[in-house]
């Protein structure tokens, strides 16, 4: 690894060169390629996480690009894991980038997260995050929740056994969901930002923040320190694993 | 009663306020908060199920009660895009 082209971060006390070796062994399963999932591994890439695994079953659309900065007319009707993945070779060839079309669900996300060191949410569901988190929760890997709606984002780095999870903030899900939700364009940047901040803390063993709310627009940014829920449907009460377990 | 609650993302926008006045009645149930909320607020009305609710910055049900001394901090529902 060529440690070089991160000078300038090393030089931040809060990651040293010691910070900057450890990001390079570390893995982030980035589930959902669109509007924060891309611009979120792209900034990984960049930073030097070492491994990462794309997961999007879906493809370019002409309405995704007011939001992201990585995909371009011509990748329209292109898949999305693919094309980023290709770009992110461009941007860091020491980043091992893998990517894997498929629909994340109950039955396929166990093997697509079991080696991940952090999961990263890229997704457009709420559903699919409730999924995310229980499984995290119960395989012991931290994941890092990141909305956008309209002009607001939202962030929340989760470590299991010692933050709050989703559901300890959310354990209600509405069941009506927009077909097509309104995001200020300049958004996920904004926010993916944010959740690679958490990440890399995760990563480097730092606590995340809480649930981090950010309005675009006016700006304005709030940093709300939540408790666990003692009655969570996920996490409360229930005794995980201390050490992380690996399917073979 | 009348209780100052701490509203967060588009609810103050909403409200004009970080910290705004609420009379909830009889009522010491967080449901209560709620209800008066979206009463005097109707645009936030479609969250009643999914809105977060910290007694004390830890979440906490409709049905919990809570006293003049409690901190009470209202929360826009997660939000879903990507």
């Amino acid at each position: 690894m060529k440690l070089h082209r991160y000078q300038r971060q090393m030089l931040l006390k809060e990651l040293g060169m010691r910070g900057q070796q450890s990001l390079s062994t570390k893995h982030a399963v980035v589930i959902g390629s669109g509007g924060l999932g891309s611009h979120s591994a792209s900034i990984l890439a960049r930073m030097g996480v070492g491994y990462l695994t794309l997961v999007d079953d879906d493809t370019v659309d002409i309405t995704n690009l007011h939001r992201t900065a990585v995909f371009s007319e011509k990748d329209v009707g292109k898949p999305k894991a693919r094309i980023l993945q290709q770009k992110l070779r461009n941007v860091n060839r020491d980043c091992e980038v893998r990517a894997v079309k498929r629909k994340v669900t109950k039955a396929t996300i166990l093997p697509l997260v079991q080696n991940a060191d952090i999961i990263v949410d890229g997704t457009d569901s709420l559903p699919l995050r409730f999924l995310i988190n229980d499984t995290a929760v119960k395989q012991n890997i931290p994941w890092v929740y990141a909305g956008v709606q309209g002009t607001i984002g939202m962030v929340m780095g989760i470590v299991p056994n010692t933050t709050p999870c989703l559901a300890c903030v959310s354990q209600m899900i509405s069941q009506q969901t927009m077909r097509t939700l309104p995001v200020l364009g300049s958004l996920p940047g904004i926010i993916a930002s944010l959740q690679c901040n958490e990440i890399i803390k995760i990563l480097l063993g730092k606590p995340p923040a809480g649930l981090l709310i950010v309005d675009g627009w006016r700006p304005c940014c709030d940093c709300i320190d939540v408790q666990k829920n003692p009655v969570c449907p996920v996490c409360g009460g229930v005794t995980i694993r201390k050490s992380r377990q690996r399917i073979h | 009663m009348k209780i100052t609650v701490r509203v967060l993302g588009r609810y103050k926008d909403l409200t004009g306020a970080e910290h705004i006045a609420l009379d909830v009645g009889q009522d010491r149930t967080l449901r209560a908060v709620v209800n008066t909320f979206v009463q005097q607020y109707s645009a936030a009305a479609k969250d009643t199920k999914n809105m977060i609710v910290l007694k004390n910055k830890k979440y906490s049900s409709f049905d919990t009660s809570f006293t003049t001394n409690d901190e009470i901090t209202l929360v826009p529902p997660v939000v879903s895009g990507g």
